[in-house]
């Protein structure tokens, strides 16, 4: 596949590079998310409370780092001089940059979601809870892709923190929001997995923007001419 | 042939700091060295050549390439080291060598071998454990050993000690056996220039002062010690960069030495006792304290 | 025979005598390493030129023999191919060497070479010996009761200017 203008070969190992990079963070994300698993299928209200608690902590945590480790520390770490001086463009950078993130993200979050939703199937949780999880999953991912943007854009720690913190404490009112409405909190407790419409008007919303934030952001970045 | 590079009323501006017209130009299998104060725009030039900034006006061509448009292309064959330049610190030296060995199909490992054993560098350390000066020697390497076209050094022995210093000028010596390879380096060990250079570049306050080879320029300045005192009017001795008096020794600093300039001290009533050489070090701190002008 | 318009290279003929390895007859690769130094106030060049000069004079390098490439020259002894090459246009000015274009450049045939350079070498101290003498307000008759009082003539090196 050739696409005209782009390096690939490089871009491919740039990927992998920051991929590499994130080894070990990625190793102890999915220790402790696997860990907070096992919390929340002990069933139990102060193991679920625990375990559902640790397990947005670990997501958050994969989210913000995974950002700040391929983004942020290029700048501070000064290797961006070395990355740029490779055959690449500051497209097939950014590119790189954009890519590597998301797998580097959706890596632990996929196997994180995959977890939670098998927890529940297979455990004595209530399997209502899947939509729930579900849109909690939803809402990290949408806060994730707003923070990278912001991360490309600005390239700040400062507000790389900001955006991630500030999406942190907005989980809890939008959790409160999700128990406000009865086609979704009235069958947590049920076993039924009940896709209502706000439901799944919901999810539909928070994938769209996601996608939407993240192409909105590599397509500014196509137009960066050059890294200093 | 082509030109290593070829720079026309180039600009760059920053907040603080304006990189000026500069137009120069370097034929392919030449050594070029870029003298100049901190902060006189020899890391910008560098930066633009390299593709890493972007010019406010002017052309770049590099290795034949109009530089940013074909910059992939340019920096195949391209070498930038830099003083600010990192690598990553949790990675072995071996896995950067990799790295680079997958991008570049140029790299020749029994020559990084070798180099690995000249630098005195473990290849299966951390870059973290890395002295500064074995940190500057691992990147050096990175550039050496896949043999570029073009290298774009920015203070490559700064911060050296003097046997790593010594290291990484046998390396550079080696390039010149090749006549496709040019080098591009600025140095505060103005020595090195002096020694290794076939172009002299002097660079400050964002212009170009003067770009000569390295024979024709040492030639014509000359320090002149003799006996009795200066008249003042400077202004009719635009050959004269700098003179000190000390009762009635004189000396004087020469930019543009000559046999008839020698005749005019004698008419003025001096009597020359000597006249040497300069060094560029002594070149450069003197032309920087004339004011700049060349 | 005499360089035309140059002066003749000063150099210490005990000094160089002790820096230059004497090869003996067996085909020897030619040394493309020449011990220059950044401290020493002769402008590289001139150093170049001079040991090449030397080593022409030693018998290092024979007459007719390569020298080797500006570039290799410039590698092996870490200088600017622009000052080897121009300490090699003043060689071949001095004829010291025969640059064919082309081909490189050589050491030039002429047998008369070694002692020519000699003899330029000694009128030059001997015009700066005198020189000097005067200005000290030395006199001839002086200078000529300093050569009696010499101790007895060294044993006459025939022309060739070998080492003993």
């Amino acid at each position: 596949m050739n696409v005209p203008g782009l390096n690939l070969p490089v871009i491919k190992l740039l990927i992998a590079k920051d991929w590499l990079l994130f080894q070990k963070q990625l190793a102890a994300y999915v220790t402790a998310g696997i860990f907070a698993l096992c919390l929340l299928g002990m069933a139990k209200p102060w193991s679920f409370y625990l375990g559902s608690l640790m397990l947005i902590v670990v997501l958050v945590a994969a989210a913000c780092f995974s950002i700040s480790t391929s983004l942020l520390a290029e700048r501070k770490e000064h290797t961006l001089a070395f990355v740029m001086s490779l055959p690449v463009t500051p497209l097939d950078f950014y590119l790189a940059k954009l890519l590597g993130n998301l797998v580097t993200f959706l890596v632990p979050f996929l196997v994180m979601l995959g977890g939670t939703i098998a927890v529940i199937a297979f455990t004595p949780l209530p399997n209502g809870l899947i939509v729930f999880a579900t849109l909690v999953f939803g809402y990290v991912l949408l806060a994730y892709a707003v923070s990278l943007s912001v991360a490309m854009a600005v390239e700040s720690e400062g507000w790389n923190t900001f955006a991630m913190i500030g999406s942190m404490v907005l989980i809890n009112p939008f959790i409160m929001l999700l128990g406000q409405i009865h086609a979704i909190s009235g069958y947590t407790n049920t076993e039924h997995v009940v896709w209502s419409a706000p439901a799944v008007s919901i999810l539909l919303a928070q994938v769209v923007l996601s996608v939407a934030v993240l192409v909105a952001t590599g397509w500014a970045h196509c137009r960066k001419p050059a890294f200093y | 042939m082509t030109a290593a590079f070829a720079v026309t009323g180039l600009t760059k501006r920053y907040e603080n700091f304006a990189l000026q017209d500069i137009s120069l130009s370097m034929p392919e299998g030449q050594v070029m060295g870029l003298v100049g104060v901190n902060g006189a725009g020899k890391t910008t030039l560098l930066r633009l050549l390299s593709g890493l900034s972007r010019a406010d006006a002017g052309t770049i061509e590099v290795l034949g390439h109009a530089m940013p448009a074909q910059q992939v292309a340019v920096k195949q064959e391209l070498g930038f080291a830099s003083e600010d330049m990192r690598l990553y610190k949790t990675q072995t030296l071996r896995w950067h060598m990799d790295f680079i060995r997958s991008i570049y199909p140029g790299w020749d490992e029994a020559y990084a071998a070798e180099l690995l054993r000249r630098f005195d560098l473990c290849a299966e350390q951390a870059l973290a454990g890395f002295s500064h000066g074995q940190r500057v020697k691992a990147l050096l390497l990175l550039n050496f050993a896949r043999r570029p076209r073009l290298l774009l050094l920015d203070e490559p022995t700064t911060g050296l000690d003097p046997v790593a210093r010594d290291e990484v000028l046998q390396a550079l010596a080696d390039i010149l056996r090749d006549d496709a390879r040019s080098v591009l380096f600025s140095s505060h060990n103005t020595q090195d220039i002096e020694q290794l250079a076939d172009t002299i570049s002097f660079v400050h306050g964002g212009r170009l002062l003067e770009s000569r080879d390295k024979e024709s320029f040492l030639d014509d300045w000359r320090r002149v010690v003799c006996q009795g005192s200066w008249p003042a009017n400077e202004s009719r001795w635009p050959e004269i960069a700098a003179t000190r008096q000390n009762g009635s020794l004189l000396e004087l600093k020469v930019r543009r030495f000559s046999d008839a300039l020698l005749s005019r001290l004698k008419g003025q009533g001096l009597e020359i006792r000597s006249t040497e050489a300069m060094s560029l070090e002594d070149i450069f701190v003197t032309t920087v304290r004339a004011g700049g002008a060349a | 025979m005499r360089s035309t318009g140059l002066a003749p290279p000063l150099y210490n003929p005990i000094s160089t005598v002790h820096t230059v390895h004497i090869k003996y007859a067996q085909q020897v690769p030619v040394d493309a390493e020449l011990l220059l130094s950044a401290s020493d106030s002769k402008p590289m060049y001139q150093q170049i030129v001079d040991q090449i000069t030397a080593k022409v004079l030693a018998g290092d390098w024979k007459a007719g023999q390569a020298l080797p490439s500006i570039r290799e020259l410039a590698s092996a002894s870490r200088v600017s191919v622009i000052t080897v090459k121009r300490a090699y246009a003043e060689l071949g000015l001095a004829g010291i060497i025969v640059t064919r274009h082309g081909m490189g450049s050589f050491v030039a045939e002429s047998p008369d070479l070694a002692a020519g350079l000699l003899r330029a070498e000694f009128h030059q101290h001997f015009d700066a010996m005198l020189a000097c003498a005067a200005r000290l307000g030395i006199s001839r008759d002086a200078i000529r009761q300093l050569l009696d009082d010499e101790p007895s003539d060294p044993e006459t090196i025939s022309s060739g200017g070998s080492t003993p």
